[in-house]
């Protein structure tokens, strides 16, 4: 159901626009409208932005010191600082966070940077020692001369050739002032260190680079020295670098303790801030007054009044304005629905949302969808699962909103599974009635074993087809005269009068009815046609042909619901013809566990689809407005 | 007993149904793919539009199941 939504004007001394806009803010229950209408006035303009920029900047390095800093700041103690806040203006709030960004900035970026720099050498060390390691059983071979340059090469094995072609050229750019040794290091790579007169290190170092040889140079000040000593100070320096971070997180956490809840608080009052000039151009203002217009939900009107009257009492004004029926149109959907229908709304947003005179199909959706689903399921055991199932994954996913709606919804739908499960007899498939567990119910002469009452069910369905399009087309009959339209009224009166008239003729045909109301079918027929004519000319005669479609589309509740049935007995004969107990149990398991799984997502589907597809086409138009409150976006609904 | 006509008559509504629903599914299936890694949001609408062309496997299921309940 939508809930009554009521036109506003709040009016109030520009002095005082921005706690206004603020105490607005904070009841989040304003769906703000444009007012050009006003401007047509000379005396009237709308309100500048202001800041925005400026705040967007402090924000965004409010942000980034946030980020560096480690922990989080606790909700509740934000809570409190940020009413202890709220009521400082905006410059002066701006003014404080400018100087905690001055302050914090330089240091926390520091030792950000500092903690990036001493990673990165970590991180370059690891690799020097891992190539160290590797080459130290060549270094026994290797002399050490003042002056000389060594440099390490890393080869992959297969192309350990290319050293053959290196070595010459070696020899050639440092006049043979050289050595050379390689040595397979492991079974993927080859090393080879190579020691020459410094004087000719740039020639070398460029020679290589251009043979794209994996060079690993040494650090400066672990060259010309031996590895096993190199290696030890580099151990060392790695424990500096460890002591070194600690400290720096210390310092950071220190920083931390201290102003994380002020950046928090600071950061959510500037965003609030910045939100609220974002929408200042929405505002109307003279010299002295400000103005806002806008949608509010009639049962929030009482609420927000008070808060303003609370804050300014007499100086802010909050009137209802009225608003001509075509107006109307324009207000924003807002569900409010009972607990029972509110999971339902996921589903609708599928289509657009309607229309604010539209009427709202959601608790039609709600009633019509479990009644579907429990009709195709139909199985006692089948709806205990689909329950287990929806109320375990609630649970584990407490916090995802889509999960929680479509678990709910499948929570609701088990119910008339198990009603429906306990009307065909059947619990996982046969099962019941072969251990003597539960028998189809006999009602209305039907034994309605689901098996073999297959044209009772399919003549179930398409009963529930027909009185389904003519809820449906009975909506758009309301909806065309809420609209005044008198073409569509007329429409959707003939489609039902001419599809009524042809469902009784068959009815007549097949001998269900008694002959004379061959006559009635003709006469409801012959009346109702022209209206049909009169309101959709003659694509409406044959829309009558696309509705008719429509209602044998429902027979797919018969026909999935068999489908799934005949699984759930194959599940049970392949079970219990194989010779071994325990297999058999496995095999029967394993088939209705996914017999169910289908059973959630197919019936699902198909329901949705009868509701869009062959449902709201007889009444639905969409294209509404959904109702955005002005406010900061809750998180739970 | 039935002669083979009942059974290759039920087994052709079905298996006309089913080969028209593939071929409409596979081609909304690969159109929808596209969109949906364009558009993620549509993906809601997407399923449903899958979900369409099944009405011909459905109503072939009917009609193979009528032929073998009904035909004497």
């Amino acid at each position: 159901m939508l809930q009554k939504m009521k036109n506003i004007l709040v009016v109030g001394p520009k002095k005082d626009y921005q706690q206004i806009v603020d105490v607005l803010y904070q009841e989040g229950t304003v769906h703000l409208q444009d007012i050009p209408f006003f401007l047509d006035d000379p005396v009237f303009s709308p309100m500048e932005t202001g800041k925005t920029e400026e705040i967007s900047n402090v924000l965004l390095k409010l942000h980034g010191i946030a980020r560096i800093l480690p922990g989080k700041a606790v909700e509740a103690e934000i809570e409190r600082r940020n009413g202890e806040l709220r009521e400082k203006t905006t410059d002066v709030l701006l003014s404080d966070a400018k100087e905690m960004v001055h302050l914090l900035e330089s240091k926390v970026r520091d030792l950000a940077t500092r903690k990036g720099d001493l990673e990165l050498t970590r991180t370059t060390l690891e690799r020097y020692a891992k190539v160290m390691e590797k080459i130290q059983p060549l270094e026994s071979r290797l002399p050490i001369l003042e002056g000389f340059e060594v440099s390490v090469l890393l080869i992959q094995r297969e192309y350990r050739d290319v050293l053959d072609l290196i070595r010459p050229q070696l020899k050639a750019i440092t006049n043979n002032q050289f050595e050379f040794i390689a040595a397979d290091l492991d079974d993927t790579t080859t090393a080879a260190i190579t020691v020459f007169n410094k004087k000719y290190s740039q020639e070398v170092h460029s020679f290589l680079f251009s043979q794209n040889v994996n060079e690993v140079r040494v650090p400066e000040e672990y060259a010309n020295m031996h590895l096993e000593e190199a290696l030890s100070l580099i151990e060392k320096r790695k424990k500096d670098i460890a002591k070194e971070m600690e400290e720096i997180d210390r310092e950071l956490g220190t920083l931390s303790e201290k102003w994380q809840t002020e950046l928090a608080v600071y950061t959510r009052l500037l965003e609030d801030r910045l939100e609220e000039l974002r929408s200042l151009n929405m505002f109307c203002q003279s010299d002295h007054t400000i103005m806002i217009k806008g949608w509010i939900p009639k049962k929030f009107l009482k609420k927000t009044r008070d808060a303003l009257m609370e804050k300014f009492g007499n100086r802010v004004v909050m009137t209802e304005v009225p608003v001509p029926p075509e107006e109307m149109e324009k207000a924003p959907t807002y569900y409010d629905n009972p607990r029972i229908v509110k999971p339902f709304e996921f589903f609708m947003k599928l289509v657009s949302p309607p229309k604010y005179i539209e009427i709202d199909p959601s608790p039609l959706l709600a009633l019509f969808f479990p009644i579907f689903f429990g009709i195709i399921v139909g199985d006692i055991g089948y709806g205990l699962c689909i329950l287990g199932f929806g109320l375990a994954m609630k649970k584990k996913f407490q916090k995802v909103e889509w999960m929680q709606q479509l678990m709910n919804i499948m929570i609701i739908s088990s119910f008339p599974t198990i009603f429906f499960g306990f009307l065909f007899g059947e619990f996982f498939g046969d099962f019941g009635e072969h251990i003597g567990l539960l028998h189809p119910v006999h009602f209305l002469g039907i034994t309605w074993n689901r098996v073999e009452a297959m044209i009772p069910l399919l003549v179930l369905a398409i009963a529930i087809g027909v009185i389904h399009i003519f809820v449906g087309l009975s909506i758009g009959i309301l909806n065309a005269y809420a609209r005044h339209q008198k073409k569509h009224l007329c429409e959707k009166a003939g489609m039902m009068g001419v599809v009524l008239g042809i469902i009784l003729l068959i009815l007549t045909f097949v001998k269900v009815l008694p002959s004379f109301m061959m006559i009635v079918s003709a006469i409801i027929l012959v009346a109702f046609l022209p209206l049909l004519v009169y309101g959709g000319g003659t694509m409406g005669v044959i829309e009558v042909m696309s509705t008719i479609g429509n209602i044998l589309s429902y027979a797919r509740i018969m026909a999935i619901g068999m489908a799934s049935v005949i699984l759930a007995m194959v599940a049970n004969e392949l079970g219990g013809a194989i010779g071994v107990v325990v297999a058999g149990i496995v095999i029967a398991v394993l088939l209705h566990a996914l017999n169910i799984i289908l059973a959630m997502f197919s019936p699902s589907l198909h329901s949705v689809r009868l509701h869009i597809v062959e449902f709201y086409s007889k009444f639905y138009e969409g294209g509404g407005t959904e109702y955005r409150p002005f406010g900061r976006e809750k998180k739970t609904d | 007993m039935a002669g083979w006509e009942i059974p290759l008559g039920a087994a052709i509504a079905f298996a006309a149904g089913a080969i028209g629903t593939a071929w409409a599914q596979s081609r909304i299936g690969s159109a929808g793919a596209g969109t949906i890694a364009e558009r993620p949001e549509t993906s809601g609408s997407i399923i449903v539009l899958e979900a369409i062309p099944e009405t011909l496997v459905i109503l072939g299921f009917v009609v193979a199941s009528m032929i073998i309940i009904m035909v004497e």
